[in-house]
């Protein structure tokens, strides 16, 4: 008679054997009870891929308008019409003026992000002249620039085929397309939070076309809100799906839902565990997909340190300005500088690699590492138990 | 559980060999909390005798607690427990003896530092572990201990330190402060060997903006929740020292 392997041993051997999982064992990983046995599982995949080395760049980002024609309901950036209360157009200007202050400080900056709102009036060439003025004050910066979303409204808005946008952009100095705007590919999920923006059929489509013009992208999920296990996998794998086609996305990064300030402010927020195995699951799902990202803007620093024994090995970028999750609430700092990222890193046991965008490496090891010890003074005092 | 001198606390998480162990001492933590306590996971809406004298929390609360610090200023042990105090969050041990005598429930809060070197915490440590099975042979005089950071807390750093507590220590519960470690971290800390979430508990949910947005306090729900979401079920203190399981 023969012994009836579990499931999570059926995952485990594939794992090993470097098989790729079924739908059915994502939805098992996201329902079994040990989340250590998750988590082991793909931290053996983690170091299989990268060992401990463990990933940050430094960056800054730029929203150079939160007026927005789309109405997400878990959005707390937007601000719907220029002129409502706290509704913001960056003037070229001030946009430059952005980078020319950390040029004129000789910051090490090796990367913008830009993520706007989809903005019903401005003409098209106010992108292409962010984008050519930006490299025009620091040629070797890498503009990372305008989610799926963005492409995809540029391409109604100004009539324009998808391939003409990102061909314009690109021309004007675009180097890739960051990972936002998948939410969750399920319509059902879609038509109930962000019925007005692309679907994400056409989301793939945007990355496809991006990948095919040798244009590298993330990719993201937007986890923890109406959405459902199942609707989580299948999205994952939809990713996982193009990625076999294209070989194009870099990094997939989980974003949990922050319920504050928006529409959805009702719902719980993901919770510690969620997100450990939302990570955990992700690094075994896709493993076509070389980094997982833990945003420790949105996950708090402390669970982005900790997601590097569970499966992420990135953890952005040092991020000056952050707007979006801050205005939902998130309680995380604006801006870590490259010393507490390495601090993070280390102190988790891992080895930190500053990379630039496209995960060129910069430095690593013991080239990043200062001498002094990583702790703050602190009154030995404080730290007694008296008998 | 009295291995302390060899067992494997470091403020990192690989021992000098390179084998990773975060995983085998949150499972061996797990197996520690799950003989004494199943798979349950126990709370307390409880109310504060603050220095000042005054009361802060719920009324109806189940439980009323003071920190060590506060004890002198009210009057001390005898003082806090006349005037309703049943649980002391005690900094040193000799205090919380006391505190028993008085009738108290006592939490030993152990202090630690993310980047503190390994053997500074395994001595202060073992300085607790001596004294629990010196004085306290039956270890019924500390019901629980809480890890508490000194300055930042540190994500895998706490964990690990969770875990070698309910590993180590012969006591009842590992309590995650959630005020002190944030949401996320103790929530994930029931999972390396906490059975206790300590914080204020509110009857509505906190929006967390602006200047509330540090708010630590959390509703019964929101507690429950967390605990379940840990795959654990949630059990409450009530009054009279008697738990109930709470339903979701």
């Amino acid at each position: 008679m023969t012994q009836k392997t579990s499931p999570f041993a059926q995952i485990r051997d594939k794992i090993k054997a470097a098989e790729p999982l079924s739908f059915d064992d994502g939805v098992a990983l996201f329902h079994h009870p040990n989340l250590l046995d998750v988590a082991s599982l793909a931290n053996e995949v983690r170091e299989r891929m990268h060992g401990d080395r463990t990933f940050f760049n430094r960056n800054f980002h730029i929203n150079a308008t939160n007026v927005c024609v789309a109405s997400c309901k878990f959005c707390s950036f937007a601000r719907l019409t220029e002129g409502s209360p706290e509704a913001q157009t960056l003037t070229h200007a001030e946009a430059f003026a952005k980078l020319q202050r950390r040029v004129d400080a000789n910051e090490p900056i090796t990367e913008i992000h830009i993520v706007n709102g989809l903005h019903p009036g401005l003409p098209f060439d106010y992108y292409t002249k962010l984008l050519s003025g930006l490299k025009a004050i620091k040629p070797n910066v890498h503009l990372k620039a305008f989610t799926a979303v963005e492409i995809h409204y540029y391409h109604q808005r100004y009539g324009m085929s998808v391939q003409d946008v990102l061909t314009q952009l690109h021309a004007a100095g675009l180097d890739s397309l960051p990972g936002g705007g998948a939410e969750i590919f399920a319509p059902r999920v879609r038509k109930k939070i962000c019925d007005d923006k692309c679907s994400g059929n056409e989301w793939l489509a945007i990355h496809r076309t991006a990948h095919h013009m040798g244009l590298r992208s993330n990719c993201t999920m937007l986890y923890g809100h109406i959405e459902t296990f199942e609707e989580r996998v299948d999205h994952m794998l939809q990713l996982r799906a193009l990625q076999d086609e294209t070989g194009g996305f870099q990094t997939f990064i989980p974003l949990a839902f922050h319920p504050d300030n928006n529409a959805l402010m009702k719902l719980p927020a993901a919770t510690g565990v969620e997100d450990l195995r939302t990570y955990a699951v992700a690094r075994l799902l896709l493993h076509n997909i070389a980094h997982l990202k833990a945003y420790w803007v949105m996950l708090g620093v402390k669970t982005a340190q900790t997601a590097l024994w569970f499966g992420a090995d990135d953890l952005d970028g040092t991020v000056q300005e952050e707007k979006i999750y801050h205005m939902a609430g998130a309680e995380t700092p604006q801006t870590l500088n490259p010393d507490e990222i390495i601090r993070l890193i280390v102190n988790s046991g891992r080895s930190p690699v500053e990379r630039d965008t496209l995960y060129n490496v910069i430095a690593e090891g013991e080239q990043l590492i200062s001498k002094g010890p990583f702790r703050r003074n602190v009154s030995k005092r404080s730290l007694e138990v008296l008998q | 559980m009295s291995q302390l001198d060899t067992a494997p606390l470091r403020s990192d998480i690989r021992s000098q060999n390179g084998t990773v162990d975060l995983f085998a001492l949150g499972r061996a933590a797990t197996v520690v909390r799950s003989s004494l306590h199943g798979s349950t996971c126990v709370f307390t809406r409880s109310r504060r005798l603050l220095g000042s004298g005054v009361w802060h929390g719920p009324r109806d609360a189940a439980d009323s607690f003071v920190e060590q610090s506060d004890v002198e200023p009210n009057g001390g042990l005898s003082a806090c427990a006349k005037a309703g105090v049943r649980t002391l969050l005690a900094s040193d041990v000799r205090t919380a003896r006391t505190a028993f005598d008085f009738g108290l429930r006592c939490l030993l809060r152990l202090p630690y530092q993310s980047g503190e070197p390994a053997t500074e915490r395994r001595e202060r440590l073992y300085v607790v572990h001596e004294a629990l099975q010196k004085a306290l042979p039956n270890g019924t005089i500390i019901d629980g201990v809480v890890p508490t950071p000194v300055g930042e807390a540190l994500g895998l750093d706490t964990l690990v330190f969770m875990a070698t507590c309910r590993t180590q220590l012969s006591v009842g519960h590992v309590v995650a402060d959630f005020a002190r470690l944030g949401h996320r971290l103790a929530q994930m800390s029931l999972a390396f060997g906490a059975s206790e979430l300590f914080g204020p508990i509110v009857s509505e949910r906190a929006l967390r903006l602006g200047d509330n947005a540090n708010n630590p306090a959390m509703t019964r729900k929101e507690v429950a929740t967390f605990i379940h979401g840990a795959s654990l079920t949630p059990l409450e203190r009530v009054s009279g020292g008697r738990v109930e399981e709470v339903a979701l």
